[in-house]
């Protein structure tokens, strides 16, 4: 049924939103993060998102036709900034001058992006809710 | 030759196939509609099921399939209900009907 693609979409939205926000709060986990399997301080790690059809008929209407269209988390990336100095001696991962490398995250940003991904994921809850009401509505035609 | 640009095939198609359409779809039976809208249904329920087992067991990746599959199964049960409703109150008309 048609109406159920609305349902599909938000899905699609949210999953990806849930990732966003998985990334966020791995990126709070490891603000202190100066050691890493790779070597060197934690990376800040953000999403990609990516348009995708619904299903195998979507792709077909794509290509055809303008059609709805669902999100997808297709990459995290990691961003190559260079990482935050600081001045800590005592510190096991202190390099010759004494300064650490932390990661280049900045919890303020992070915060916000958390706010935006909230608000996102709380956005497509709210698409999906109007496609159940609507479809609510339309069977009270019948009564 | 003319050769027809690819990014508008569609409209041709649709105008070519639907005079066959109106023809095949009248011979579909009423209770063959209300079989497979049934069987639609069930199938429906009993995804909705086995997510909620999934989240129980801890298989489900996402809190939110689960709610999406249970409400597909809701507004899918409605809407079955609904065409119930129809079917017998078109039925008990036709039986106050004066003969």
């Amino acid at each position: 049924m048609d109406i159920f693609s609305t349902f599909k979409v938000g899905a699609s939205a949210l999953k990806a939103h849930k990732t966003r926000l998985d990334t966020i709060s791995s990126n709070l986990a490891n603000v202190e993060t100066t050691s890493t399997p790779e070597g060197g301080p934690y990376k800040k790690k953000s999403v990609y998102f990516e348009s995708k059809p619904l299903d195998f008929k979507g792709h077909m209407d794509a290509v055809t036709k303008n059609s709805v269209q669902g999100v997808e988390v297709t990459k995290i990336v990691e961003d190559n900034s260079p990482p935050r100095k600081v001045y800590n001696p005592s510190h096991p991962d202190a390099g010759d001058d004494g300064y650490v490398d932390m990661p280049n995250i900045s919890v303020l940003k992070e915060m916000v992006d958390m706010m935006s991904a909230t608000r996102s994921y709380q956005a497509n809850v709210t698409s999906i809710q109007s496609a159940k009401r609507m479809a609510m509505k339309a069977l009270e035609i019948g009564r | 030759m003319n050769i027809l640009p690819v990014n508008n095939p569609t409209p041709q198609i649709i105008s070519d196939q639907s005079d066959h359409h109106s023809i095949t779809q009248t011979d579909q039976n009423f209770s063959d509609f209300i079989k497979s809208t049934i069987s639609e249904v069930n199938q429906s329920q009993t995804e909705g099921d086995l997510s909620i087992q999934k989240l129980h067991s801890g298989e489900a990746q996402n809190l939110h399939d689960v709610m999406i599959s249970v409400e597909q199964a809701d507004i899918s049960l409605r809407m079955l209900v609904q065409i119930r409703n129809k079917a017998i109150q078109a039925y008990e008309e036709i039986m106050r009907m004066q003969i």
